[in-house]
């Protein structure tokens, strides 16, 4: 049985938010849901989202979720948040209250996250519910549309979702349309005296390759239903709101970790809570071996810039720094060393991971590098629209760094694409240095 | 201050999102036993053997990099040493050398589903039947059907009978208008009543169909080879596990030739080693003389399967081509199933070229609606061959 009651709940909420408040805070007011373990995992399943739409995929992350739940593969997170205007979260009711007071003060280190981190600018929180609650709302009707259905909206999710990643990466900074970038560039060649624009084709479509695939997708087929582009647009859509989380995982799980355990130290925790609130916590923000832990992460590096530069430059620095920007400005030589990280890659040859760098002198510099690489979007190829030939032909590039992609995986993402596109789709890229199209 | 609520939804709100994706699951199954069923681990097992079959997991793709030597990772080592070159993790399990196989491919979602050969003919035999069942003066074969079986007033949503429903709301609202608590000129709606609801009723009934025997004649001469006999052997075997399936009482009778024709049991039929020459009338006489003797064309529907690989001494070609034309008359349907690619078989090292033809083109001619001919040259080409014969919707 739980060893808690709403009013206590209530209680332990009142001080947290005191607390919050004196810490300078200042956080969306916080919607607490209490729901059963299979509640729970349908709230993962569907991105946290109450109101997400409906399909297949999220059928079945429910279903893995729940086996490995079952099989004591994995647990259950303690929180989760949404970014909303109030932010959302829920509250199991199978934990204990140890784990409910950290939960609640962590959420609340999210939500002032969300409310203050510049790459949260452009999220509208106050309608993002009512925002998804009218998709799903919307691919509902075209599932039982009798003239689309479940079969031909599939169809078009499917595809959209192998490309929903390939959106731009520069959250709170606004798309120019087409109209607009194309007085931008006319302007420039009128006042062009260096004759670098002489070669430049006004006409040409995009006029700069456009890495919002999606939406050039959805803005220049001109054979797509209405449904199938609000389809297109809906994906595009939740992916816009989500990449700034995918941009700030370190720093916001890091930050909400050293607001819960600066809360929870103040709160004064009777005993019996307080060993329980150590061993969670102690667990939450461990070092997971040969990976990265990005609460752990995050969390020793906003403690490092405390200890040095005091809270206040930590409240500042939660404001203005992405991932990128956070561990590239703030992961410095001591820290890697603390951390002991390393990176490596695969070896072909003897099918093994081998090490290749440490965080010694001057490796460690390599090291930070090799994981900025990897956070965030960065782990997610870079595909633009390079051109729409008069023959509707879509001419996709990858934007290689070096790293080549998986081509197996590249193939099947390629005839998803050619399912959305009416015309012929054209793909290029390089693979051992050399270009590969297909 | 947080609001807090205690929130109660029954409804699974996952529910049809895991049941779509569990259909997507089963459609692939019923997919890769298409490529399951004709490996050698399943032919000849008996009913309750079970059999495992891989099945592709419905993944989802995206573009990702590979794992090369320039796309490094991170991890964190605390408190251990590391350096650098040195190797971590386990090795990768090597792959096997034929690299095209499902599921080899790293980072493939697979299931694999144990299953008895018995449920795998229900997978695969659900909608195919033997084609052009008459009705004889024997009945034996009993299948069972669901038939209609009249109206009900309750039942399942989807055998709702609209028209049924209709009938009994139009009669309700006419004995009301006599009975004068409706009044049809006030406008108001008459609407439906639970009462009126019909349903479709099925119940399923044992099917008398009439009596049937099939022939099984495979050529195990010395020119089949190892490979050949497999495919020929491979195409017996599902036929017969087909047939168990589907018809709970029919004659099976197995016929093997070479020069000569010998009526043999299962057993032997599938395992027997081949040897000699081909003369394949004598393994269609054989069928006729059976006939003669225990099947009489007017009680039995009887159906005829040639396997073998069409080499046949060339002074017996018009003797089998007018053995078929005979058989083809007392047969409902007759089948030919030539194994063995066709090419090769050309101009082999002691042919003479054009005496040499093989017995698909002399029994071009035969080719009608009841005399059917198939070509197994390798053993993906069994299936498809198999829905073609018993009419599967494909």
């Amino acid at each position: 049985m739980s060893d808690w009651s709403m009013d206590e709940i209530q209680d332990w909420d009142r001080k947290i938010c005191v607390l919050g408040k004196s810490l300078n805070l200042d956080w969306y007011p916080i919607d607490y849901e209490i729901c059963d373990y299979k509640e729970m995992i349908g709230h993962m399943a569907y991105t946290g989202l109450p109101t997400h739409y409906r399909h297949w995929s999220y059928g079945k992350s429910f279903d893995r979720i729940q086996t490995e739940y079952n099989l004591g593969m994995s647990g259950l997170p303690y929180e989760m948040i949404i970014n909303s205007n109030p932010s959302i979260s829920y509250l199991m009711t199978e934990n204990p209250m140890a784990t409910h007071i950290l939960t609640m003060a962590h959420c609340v280190g999210h939500s002032d996250f969300f409310k203050n981190n510049r790459m949260f600018a452009e999220t509208e929180a106050d309608t993002v519910i009512d925002r998804f609650k009218s998709a799903g709302k919307r691919v509902k009707k075209y599932m039982e549309d009798p003239n689309i259905g479940v079969d031909a909206v599939e169809r078009i999710l499917d595809a959209c979702h192998s490309i929903r990643f390939q959106v731009p990466r520069t959250p709170g900074i606004k798309r120019r349309n087409h109209k607009d970038l194309k007085k931008y560039y006319t302007k420039l060649i009128q006042n062009d005296k260096t004759s670098k624009f002489d070669n430049f084709n006004i006409n040409q479509l995009p006029l700069e390759p456009d890495s919002n695939v999606l939406k050039f997708i959805s803005e220049n087929d001109r054979h797509l239903a209405e449904w199938e582009r609000d389809l297109i647009r809906i994906v595009e859509q939740e992916s816009l709101y989500f990449i700034p989380q995918a941009f700030t995982k370190i720093m916001n799980e890091g930050w909400a970790c050293m607001i819960h355990e600066k809360i929870v130290q103040a709160l004064g925790l009777p005993a019996k809570y307080h060993i329980s609130f150590m061993r969670l916590h102690n667990q939450v923000v461990r070092p997971h071996l040969g990976q990265i832990n990005p609460y752990h992460l995050g969390y020793k590096v906003f403690k490092h810039i405390e200890e040095k530069h005091g809270f206040d430059e930590c409240l500042r620095i939660r404001e203005v720094h992405n991932d990128e920007t956070f561990l590239k400005a703030y992961l410095d030589r001591e820290l890697c060393q603390e951390l002991n990280l390393f990176s490596f890659s695969f070896d072909k040859k003897a099918s093994v991971n081998r090490v290749a760098e440490i965080s010694d002198d001057p490796g460690w510099q390599t090291v930070r590098d090799d994981l900025i690489k990897n956070v965030g979007l960065n782990s997610v190829p870079v595909v633009l629209v390079k051109e729409l030939q008069k023959n509707g032909t879509l001419v996709l590039e990858h934007q290689h760094d070096g790293r080549d992609i998986e081509l197996s995986e590249a193939n099947k993402v390629f005839e998803f694409i050619n399912n959305l596109w009416s015309g012929d789709v054209k793909f290029t890229t390089v693979i051992e240095e050399e270009v590969w199209e297909f | 201050m947080s609001t807090f609520r205690e929130h109660k939804t029954i409804a699974d709100r996952a529910a049809s999102d895991r049941s779509r994706h569990r259909q997507k699951i089963e459609k692939a199954i019923k997919e890769s036993i298409r490529d399951v069923v004709a490996e050698e681990s399943i032919i000849g097992q008996s009913g309750n053997k079970k059999i495992r079959i891989p099945v592709k997991g419905i993944k989802e793709h995206r573009f990702v990099y590979g794992s090369n030597e320039k796309s490094k990772r991170v991890g964190s080592a605390q408190g251990k040493d590391v350096s650098k070159g040195q190797q971590i993790g386990h090795r990768r399990k090597q792959q096997p050398a034929d690299g095209d196989k499902a599921g080899d491919k790293p980072g493939e979602e697979m299931y694999e589903i144990e299953m008895s050969l018995e449920e795998l003919a229900g997978y695969l035999f659900s909608d195919l039947e033997l084609p052009e069942l008459e009705k004889k003066n024997f009945k034996f074969t009993t299948q069972e059907k669901m038939k209609r079986k009249g109206k009900r007033p309750y039942g399942i949503r989807p055998r709702l009978s609209k028209k049924e429903t209709i009938k009994h709301k139009i009669r309700r609202k006419k004995a009301a208008i006599k009975a004068g608590s409706y009044d049809p000129e006030s406008g108001d709606r008459f609407t439906f009543h639970e009462s009126d609801l019909r349903y479709k009723h099925i119940a399923p009934v044992l099917k008398e169909n009439t009596a049937a025997v099939v022939f099984f004649v495979m050529d195990v001469s010395g020119s089949m080879t190892k490979s050949r006999k497999y495919l020929a052997r491979s195409f017996f075997f599902l036929l017969y596990q087909f047939l168990n399936h589907k018809y709970s009482s029919i004659d099976v009778v197995f016929i093997s030739h070479t020069a000569d024709a010998n009526e043999v049991n299962e057993e032997q039929f599938f395992t027997q080693v081949p040897n000699g020459g081909t003369l394949v009338s004598t393994g269609l006489c054989k069928v006729e003389e059976i006939i003669e003797k225990r099947y009489h064309p007017n009680n039995w529907n009887i159906y005829t399967f040639y396997c073998g690989d069409g080499d046949n001494w060339a002074i017996d070609n018009e003797e089998a081509l007018g053995s078929f034309s005979r058989l083809k008359e007392y047969n409902q349907v007759m089948c030919y199933a030539e194994v063995g690619d066709r090419e090769a078989g050309y101009g082999n090292l002691f042919g003479n070229g054009s005496g040499e033809r093989k017995l698909w083109d002399w029994t071009r001619t035969a080719e009608d609606k009841k005399f059917k001919r198939i070509r197994i040259s390798k053993s993906a080409d069994i299936w498809p061959a198999f829905k073609r014969l018993f009419g599967g919707r494909e």
